[in-house]
């Protein structure tokens, strides 16, 4: 059987795309100026800390092997010198460096979000929200390591290593040719083991990422487990897994620990002919003690920073992989929208002409709905579940757009609207109410405009809700409107989020209204009050209502009956009842209870 | 910090104590040996050194005779060559001893990192093992996502902890101790100036290393912060583009963006200042060196050799000088880890016991009421189901049917009155016996990510002697049948081998109900409870389901939990709930003539399947 790879692991193997490189970059490119400058901040603090062993070479040759006292002063006074220098470029040098990493990444955040916000509606019925805050998190965490520490490291690690090299060069070429042997041997030695050890490295996450599954499985099903006895069982399995993840481990182990100490064998070499051959040059007179002396505290020095750029090339391997999905959310393509401006008002008015409507392929959810609202009228739309009544609502606030046929509302077509002055304009009450972490004050505020000061807001917003009855439970909260509604607001009963969600919507003043009524039964006394609002928000504006209460359909100026994606019948009620058709039916079978209530 | 940092570890290291031994020694070996290197370099320097001067001393090199040259030249030649030759066999020994090092180093890192690996197992295990036996109650209070790290996150910092802190504690310790003492020997008055700085070293990398986690937790909160804020973006992105507020939504996600860059910015002044500052304080331990040690180089009482070697100890002391206070950092973390982890498996585990006692099923409540919290769930509730009868409960969301039914397998136990099973008070009934009696089948149909088959036969378990026996018909096909899961099964890739679940085949709702119903009937239980557990299979298959299980369950207890009366029809008594009350109790024609909640309830059910086939 296949081994089933989790995406992300999967795609790490990516090699460096150039492409996506130069994207990647891109996002530097308005902090270019303090790019440049802290690479010249690395390059002098990178000196500067390099030339504290040949300062030290000095010393040896000019004061100690000699035995001349005066001038050493001098050279303790450079070497502070240089420590100062580093000291302050070091500090800078980390600060912007990490200051533009965290410029990069605010930006790169912020453009997703913008972005997301620009996608159609459908984009997130394809995409479950689990998978966007995937990317949201651990792909933009990717980067973050890229753009903070990745590229400057990488380049900086360079810079050491060159310097080093330099100074070595400079001192004596034959040492520094001896070095330079030793470069691409312990170079490739140590990115071969690197890549080893990090191929390992995933196999085991992907092992644990199993074990994981297994025991997030068992916790879920942890009744199961225990209604049936299976304790033993599930306790095998994830042991089994557990083992499994030890063993890669254990073998990843092995990489890592031949990996590790590569450093000090090659800091150790690389000092055994050093010493030996610059012993010989010294006695033969053709080198100085101090470079001798130097490039012991050289060779310590210079294998970290290689170790450390085969390391960084697995951040830059892992940001490409995370990059790729994060610029797929990046292209895909923003909502349409048209760009006719209602003048300051709408009248309302709604026609549907011949209306085509299908989520996927050929599957019609609506076929060739016509119908006409005239400005200020209600409608009533009546159906089974699954009839298309929350497609005509999607159509008419342009979250989808028709195959065939038209949406007007004013006479215009939707797509020639700008969606965003549209929706301003209509009021949409949906059936599950979503509230936002915050008050309930602030809510109801979710359509008002930004801007009016506290005072006007306020009064605003409790005129929302005075109109919409909401206030009649608002008052009796503890903290009235600035009582806090948990995420999904659920410290709130179902009839109250509908008040809430009226509330919310009369706060904008929209001209046209929908609602789609909630089918969950409430107390009487809140469905009291929600049958008043509703009653009061039809009478003032256009409004569409998926109806569910007897007293709302009643009340609208028509009533459409929609079956399996078609206008069956419309008109009033009491038309439609002598027609003894679908609707006399519905009527007859849901509400009889309910008219003999009220 | 507590005398023996690795006390709350021992009892998980004790098993392992070989594996210590040996990296321990393997430590104390490698570090002897990276102790010993710079001596030998400055042997070798010294050497040559001695050789220069001694014929320096002979004919200082810029009086060179020309008369004598030849005669000079090969004394130098005979000196040097002899310095030569002994530079080099030190400078081979520094090879060879590289090289053993490296083989040390990796035995040593290995022992420490299987000995870590082994003990983050252990942990996992003890984990699983007590997590499986508490009680379900305790998984109620709890969130899965905090088990789980727990169980992850929490071992890998305790598994951190031992493989590389452990080891840097060890490595630091004896580099510190090694190199001091050597220092000491050449030049103690050097050693000690030079070593001025370290202890303010120690000091700011403790104070820094906790500024640094108290900034990462500050950074972290605000990233949960801006996480929560596109979660809820993304969940309610309906209303957002309802109420156009998309530009608003924006702002707001700018603002908490850039809070975000701003604490950050707070964090990078920190880091950005210790770096350098730790890499200023070893320059000046270098600084001194130049200084009181050229001087005393110069006036001949320390040799080049050993001022080579100051340097050399130097520059391997400061690495495990600031690696101290990330250790101790490490340390802290690792304790608070395990004392999570032990918090869970100090948790009184539930007893599980079973007899070889045979279940009539006989149920009957007496005056039973739960409660959770404040709440009351269900409410003096009385009832007597005789053995091998049908009872159905039915009533809105939120009335108690279910609650009811956790009763019975003891998931949920009774505030205040008494159940009793064939008579006996279930609190005296073996638990795990009970439950082997029971077939319960839950809501959500939950399956494994394992095959159907062994999805089905779940209780098949060879370690608890309820293995079936090896005869004439597999009993996962007869369950499957009565499930009617069976028409499903050619249409899957591998029939009941077919892996289900999240790594495997998704199957629909109705086809994992069934698969939770063919896992209770496998079990031939005396007791069968449907907790709602047909709601997602249709009206059709539902009929054909009944009809099956009324063969199969015709002399056993079986309760019917559910929401479409269709089902509960048949029931010989059905119970109607609400509020966590009994409102009306009765069979199904009784019911429909008292006209109340029930009857109300029927009425509307026609209703809505008339619609549907309209």
């Amino acid at each position: 059987m296949a081994t089933p790879v989790p995406p992300d692991e999967a795609t790490a193997t990516g090699r460096i795309d150039l492409g996506l490189l130069r994207r990647l970059l891109s996002y530097l490119m308005p902090y270019a100026g303090w790019f440049a400058l802290t690479l010249v901040f690395i390059l002098i603090s990178s000196l500067a800390r390099e030339a504290g062993p040949y300062l030290t070479k000095i010393a040896v040759d000019d004061h100690m092997v000699p035995g001349r006292a005066e001038g050493l002063g001098w050279i303790l006074a450079a070497f502070i010198g240089l420590l100062v220098v580093q000291f302050v470029l070091g500090y800078v040098q980390g600060w912007t460096t990490n200051m533009i990493g965290q410029w990069a990444m605010r930006d790169v955040r912020l453009q997703i979000f913008q972005h997301l916000q620009r996608l159609p509606l459908n984009y997130f019925d394809r995409t479950p929200v689990g998978r966007l805050m995937a990317r949201n998190i651990s792909d933009v965490d990717a980067l973050n390591e890229l753009y903070t520490d990745g590229i400057v490291s990488l380049f900086s690690e360079s810079v050491t290593v060159l310097s080093i090299l330099g100074f070595i060069f400079y001192m004596d070429v034959h040492l520094g040719l001896l070095t330079c042997i030793c470069l691409p041997i312990s170079f490739a030695t140590t990115s071969w083991l690197q890549r080893r050890t990090y191929q390992a490295y995933r196999e085991a996450r992907t092992l644990f990422a199993r074990f994981a599954a297994s025991l997030q499985e068992s916790i879920s099903g942890i009744d199961v487990v225990q209604l049936y006895g299976c304790e033993a069982r599930r306790a095998d399995a994830m042991n089994d897994s557990s083992d499994r993840y030890l063993n890669a481990r254990l073998r990843s182990s092995i990489y890592h620990c031949a990996y590790f100490p590569m450093m000090e064998l090659s800091g150790g070499l690389l000092l055994a002919l050093v010493l030996w051959s610059g012993t010989g040059r010294v006695l033969e007179q053709q080198m100085e003690w101090g470079v001798l002396v130097a490039m012991m505290q050289y060779v310590p020095r210079f294998f970290m920073p290689m170790r450390n750029i085969a390391e960084r090339f697995n951040t830059l391997q892992i940001a490409m992989a995370s990059s790729e999905r994060i610029f797929e959310i990046l292209d895909s393509e923003p909502e349409p929208t048209g760009h006719e401006a209602p003048e300051t008002q709408l009248q309302g008015s709604i026609e549907f002409r011949d209306v085509w409507f299908a989520y996927e392929d050929d599957e019609w959810v609506l076929r060739d709905v016509s119908f006409r609202v005239e400005p200020g009228q209600s409608l009533a739309l009546v159906g089974a579940t699954g009839a298309g009544k929350s497609t005509v609502i999607g159509l008419l606030c342009r979250f989808y757009d028709a195959q065939q046929g038209a949406v007007l509302v004013d006479g215009v077509d939707v797509r020639e609207w700008d969606v965003r002055d549209l929706r301003r304009r209509i009021g949409l009450v949906q059936q599950d109410v979503f509230l936002f972490a915050g008050s309930i004050g602030s809510n109801i505020a979710l359509g008002l405009e930004d801007g009016p000061d506290p005072e006007t807001r306020a009064a605003a917003i409790k005129d929302a809700a005075q109109h919409a009855n909401a206030d009649r439970f608002i008052d009796r909260l503890p903290r009235g409107y600035d009582e806090p509604v948990g995420e999904r607001g659920a410290s709130l009963s179902t009839g109250q989020r509908q008040l809430l969600s009226f509330a919310r919507v009369l706060a904008a003043q929209p001209e046209i209204l929908i609602l789609d009524e909630a089918t969950a039964s409430v107390d009487t006394e809140t469905e009291t009050w929600i049958q008043e609002a509703v009653a009061r928000l039809m009478k003032e504006r256009t409004s569409v209502v998926i109806a569910h209460r007897l007293s709302t359909i009643r009340s609208a100026d028509k009533i459409l009956v929609l079956h399996r994606g078609q206008v069956r019948e419309q008109g009033k009620h009491e038309q439609l009842l002598a027609e003894k058709g679908i609707y006399a039916r519905l009527h007859g079978l849901q509400y009889a209870s309910t008219e003999a209530e009220t | 910090m507590a005398l023996n940092p690795f006390a709350p570890f021992s009892s998980y290291l004790r098993p392992y104590r070989l594996r210590i031994i040996t990296g321990l020694s393997l430590l104390l070996v490698a570090q002897a040996i990276t102790t010993i290197l710079p001596l030998l370099l400055k042997d070798a320097i010294d050497t040559a050194q001695q050789a220069i001067q001694g014929s320096s001393l002979v004919k200082p090199l810029e009086q060179v005779e020309p008369t004598s040259e030849a005669a000079v030249e090969s004394g130098i030649e005979s000196g040097n060559e002899r310095a030569l030759r002994q530079v080099a066999i030190l400078a081979g020994a520094i090879g060879v001893l590289s090289i053993l090092q490296y083989f040390l180093n990796f035995g040593m890192r290995w022992s420490f990192t299987s000995l870590s690996r082994f003990v983050e197992r252990d942990l996992r295990e003890r984990f699983i093992h007590r997590l499986l036996l508490l009680p379900l109650s305790y998984f109620g209070g709890q969130r899965v996502g905090d088990l789980m790290t727990r169980a992850t996150s929490d071992v890998e910092m305790v598994q951190r902890f031992l493989h590389h802190g452990f080891r840097m504690t060890l490595f630091g310790i004896l580099t510190f101790v090694l190199s001091l003492v050597v220092m000491c020997v050449l030049d103690w008055h050097l050693a000690l100036i030079s070593l001025a700085p370290m202890p303010l070293l120690i000091m700011t990398t403790n104070r820094v290393h906790g500024a640094f986690h108290a900034g990462y937790r500050s950074i972290q909160e605000q990233f949960a912060t801006l996480s929560a804020r596109i979660q809820e973006n993304l969940a309610g992105i309906r209303v957002v583009k309802a109420f156009a507020r998309e530009t608003l939504e924006i702002d707001e996600f700018r603002r908490e963006n850039d809070e975000y860059v701003q604490r950050s910015k707070r964090m990078v002044v920190v880091r950005s200042l210790f770096y350098p500052f730790t890499g200023i304080l070893n320059g000046v331990s270098l600084a001194v060196v130049l200084w009181l040690g050229g001087l005393r180089v110069i006036d001949g009482s320390l040799s080049l050799g050993a001022f080579v070697a100051f340097n050399t100890y130097l520059i391997r002391m400061s690495r495990p000088m600031y690696m101290l206070g990330r250790m101790v950092d490490e340390f802290q973390r690792a304790a608070a880890s395990l004392a999570r982890i032990e918090r869970i498996l100090q948790e009184p585990e539930e007893i599980r016991e079973r007899d070889d006692r045979e279940f009539r099923g006989e149920i009957e409540f007496c005056n039973v009421s739960v409660s959770f919290g404040d709440s009351k769930a269900l409410e003096d509730v009385s009832f007597r189901v005789e053995a091998g009868k049908t009872v159905a409960v039915v009533g809105r969301v939120g009335s108690g049917k279910s609650t009811l039914a956790k009763l019975i397998p003891r998931l949920v136990v009774p505030s205040s009155g008494e159940i009793l099973i064939d008579g006996s008070p279930i609190e005296s009934l073996p638990l795990a016996g009970l439950r082997d009696a029971i077939g319960f089948v839950p809501q959500d149909g939950f399956l494994f990510s394992e095959s159907l088959r062994s999805n089905i036969d779940l209780g098949a378990d060879p370690s608890n002697g309820r293995a079936a026996p090896a005869a004439q018909s597999d009993p996962v096909d007869l369950a499957s049948e009565v499930a009617q899961l069976s028409a499903d099964l050619p249409d899957l890739p591998e029939g009941l081998e077919t892996i289900v679940g999240e790594r495997g085949v998704t199957l629909s709702g109705g086809q994992r109900q069934r698969t939770a119903l063919a896992r209770a009937v496998v079990r031939q239980p005396s007791i069968l409870i449907l907790d709602d557990s047909l709601a997602s299979v249709d009206t059709h298959t539902e009929d054909a389901i009944l009809q099956g299980l009324r063969e199969v369950m015709a002399t056993r207890t079986t309760i019917i939990i559910a929401h479409r009366l269709s089902s509960v029809r048949d029931a010989d008594h059905i119970l109607v709930l609400d509020d966590g009350r009994i409102a009306e109790q009765g069979t199904h024609q009784q019911l429909l003539d008292l006209a109340g909640i029930y009857a109300d309830m029927h009425r509307r059910q026609s209703m809505v399947q008339e619609l549907t086939e309209l």
